[in-house]
């Protein structure tokens, strides 16, 4: 839906283009805006217990806690210049999010063009595509596939090198190695303008990651992390709360992201045939991948798996039985984290120890 | 009501969630084919407490109704019939709950050792007819028999549904006060969620007109022009059922359980866009609370203002 502040205004108005805060893959999504759609990108304030606080305060009770992030994240792009929302859709209530959220907004008195990804469901996935028609100066067709493409190998880095980091960042000899490297790299990536240049700052993460010096065990305690797909993977939704879990020596895997379920999901069917004997049918848009994560994990010998998700996440909700099978199962320990808009560590801080605690002690045992 | 000779297995259905939209359907269907149907009794406390104490403590107040009539049918039947609904189509989804109520019900009751009939029915899964049809020809009927037996019980459901549609929306046509209950039929039936709510009303003579019981399609169509990208039928039927008729009605009544998902999110759509229209409208969110003093209350001051605005007398 376009504002009328805008339809009056001449074509060549360039368009202010924002997202909600997601983890770091802003970074690839602002590379897209501007070297495929043409557009400014305008980056707002990281998440913080003020994005949280009015997001909440202006949002439903009872919504899904990534709600009240995006709305305050999206307000925030807003006050920092932005003129055109986008929002994407997903198959949970995520698909409603937009309308929603567009509504709340223009009821608070905001003006800004919303291009909502769930307007454009057809059954057929090209169709998303017609989103950016609005994008009057938006590159050729060849050339804005090889930006999409290059976008995508920007959030495969970036996922690879993610995971490598929580791996191996709690048995670093000096402290801040890996983070000091790691922040390199989503610098240089934001500066990248092709190809050569996001290749160029992968592989240089890459050796830096590897000349730091580690401490490990031979078996240190690894731990799986899984859930709902925006909770899961943002950092401050979770409240650091891999990071936590590193620090005190912990090898934090992480199978859920963008790269595994978005690039290359290996499929339903595929994922299925391990799990078949626990789940008959497809659960949601992220069970069937959480419930095979956690049977892989639980096969390969994890020491405990932690399922993450925000308060009234129903698929993730769905799948808690099914856990609870997997742990007696495999006995495994699984700790339940559920996050809503609090933002405070210390309660978070307290449970994780003793969870910390209770693996170590069952792996001396054991 | 043609009645076959009873030989087949005991087939149990929980009355709760679908059963309130399909169960002439359902019980038909086996009906048809000769199975015994037992449908577990209406909720009340006890299957409310066994509900809470089995399914997860932050799943919705209906499902855990429904493990409380699981629980209850368990060893009083050869079979428990849980079918998945996903979707109709695009847009037209229903919540994510209904898709994983089978696999959510045979992990919860893992240990018990009871069977349970599953389909899972929606696009790219097969139809209703071939998801009711699966079930049957899984416990060893003939697929004639079970085809024939669906359309014989889809025909005598839609003449059912026909007919509550008449009786409901007869009344918007009665006098003195007239609310529109905007609920899940899984709530508004439920005999102890919904149920004595609408009961309570009915009590203070207020005429409680239900919202999802309407022209389906008309409702559909209704709905996608208030709220475009709204996709879940059941809210979209609710919705659309109530707009197509708010200007007979005295009072709007949104009532949801909690923690609803669709509804968290479509109620504060529908209060968004209506505030301004001049009808009164109550939310009322329902948690398995022992005391109904407090929705009393709330009901009776909602129907004070109504009485109010109509320039009735308190």
């Amino acid at each position: 839906m376009i504002d009328e502040q805008f339809t009056a205004e001449p074509r060549r108005r360039k368009k202010k283009v924002a997202f909600p805060v997601f983890s770091h893959y802003n970074i690839p999504i602002a590379y897209f805006v501007e070297n495929a759609l043409r557009a400014e990108y305008i980056n707002q304030p990281p998440l913080t217990r003020r994005t949280m606080e009015i997001g909440a305060k202006y949002s439903p009770d009872m919504v899904c806690t990534p709600f009240k992030t995006v709305l305050g994240s999206s307000i925030e792009a807003l006050e920092a210049g932005a003129d055109t929302l986008i929002m994407p859709m997903g198959l949970c209530r995520l698909g409603y999010y937009g309308e929603l959220e567009e509504q709340i907004l223009r009821d608070l008195g905001y003006h800004f063009e919303m291009i909502n990804m769930a307007e454009y469901t057809t059954g057929r996935a090209l169709d998303y595509l017609k989103a950016f028609r609005g994008f009057r100066d938006r590159v050729s067709p060849v050339r804005f596939g090889q930006v999409a493409l290059n976008t995508l190998k920007m959030a495969e880095h970036l996922d690879e090198m993610e995971s490598e980091y929580y791996k191996n960042v709690g048995f670093e000899t000096q402290k801040g190695a890996y983070e000091k490297a790691f922040k390199t790299l989503l610098s240089e990536m934001k500066n990248a303008g092709d190809l050569a240049a996001i290749d160029a700052a992968y592989a240089k993460c890459k050796t830096a990651f590897s000349e730091i010096p580690v401490e490990k065990d031979e078996f240190p305690l690894r731990v799986g992390i899984l859930g709902e797909y925006f909770t899961v993977m943002d950092a401050f939704s979770n409240c650091d709360l891999e990071k936590m879990l590193a620090d005190m020596g912990v090898e934090v895997h992480r199978w859920m992201n963008v790269t595994h379920r978005n690039i290359h999901y290996p499929g339903e069917k595929n994922l299925h045939v391990r799990i078949s004997d626990l789940c008959s049918y497809e659960m949601g848009p992220t069970s069937t991948a959480n419930i095979w994560c956690a049977r892989d994990y639980a096969e390969r010998g994890f020491d405990g798996l932690i399922h993450v998700k925000s308060a009234g996440c129903t698929p993730e909700i769905d799948i808690m039985p099914v856990l609870r099978e997997i742990s007696e199962q495999y006995d495994i320990p699984v700790l339940y984290l559920t996050y809503d808009t609090e933002t405070g560590t210390a309660g978070l801080l307290t449970r994780l120890e003793a969870f910390y605690d209770m693996i170590r002690m069952r792996k001396k045992v054991v | 009501m043609e009645q076959k000779k009873i030989s087949g297995p005991t087939i149990g259905i929980p009355r709760a969630l679908l059963y309130h939209r399909y169960g002439v359907l359902w019980t038909e269907f086996w009906n048809q084919l000769g199975a015994r149907v037992v449908v577990s009794k209406p909720t009340d406390r006890a299957t409310l407490d066994e509900g809470s104490a089995l399914a997860e403590a932050e799943m919705c107040l209906s499902v855990k109704t429904y493990m409380g009539h699981v629980k209850a049918l368990i060893g009083r039947c050869d079979y428990i019939m849980v079918p998945a609904y996903t979707s109709f189509g695009i847009r037209r989804t229903m919540c994510l709950t209904f898709q994983a109520l089978p696999d959510v019900t045979e992990a919860i009751f893992r240990n018990s050792g009871q069977k349970f009939l599953t389909c899972s029915i929606g696009p790219g899964r097969g139809s209703a007819e071939e998801g009711m049809v699966s079930m049957a020809e899984s416990i060893g009927y003939g697929r004639k028999a079970a085809v024939r037996a669906y359309r014989a019980a889809a025909k005598k459901a839609e003449a059912a549904y026909a007919a509550r549609v008449k009786q409901n929306e007869a009344l918007y046509k009665k006098d003195g006060i007239r609310v529109i209950v905007a609920a899940h039929s899984y709530v508004a039936e439920d005999a102890f969620s919904g149920g004595y709510i609408l009961e309570m009303l009915r009590k203070m003579g207020v005429t409680v007109i239900r919202a999802d019981l309407t022209d389906r399609k008309k409702a559909l169509a209704r709905s996608a022009h208030f709220s475009p990208t709204m996709k879940w039928e059941m809210s979209r039927e609710i919705t659309g059922g109530m707009l197509n008729h708010w200007k007979e009605a005295d009072g709007l009544l949104l009532l949801s359980v909690y923690p609803c998902a669709p509804d968290s999110m479509v109620n504060d759509m529908i209060i968004r866009k209506m505030e301004d229209c001049g009808i009164p409208i109550l939310t009322l969110t329902l948690d398995a609370q022992n005391g109904v003093a407090g929705a009393e209350t709330r009901l009776e001051s909602f129907i004070d203002i109504i009485r109010m605005k109509k320039g009735m007398r308190l």
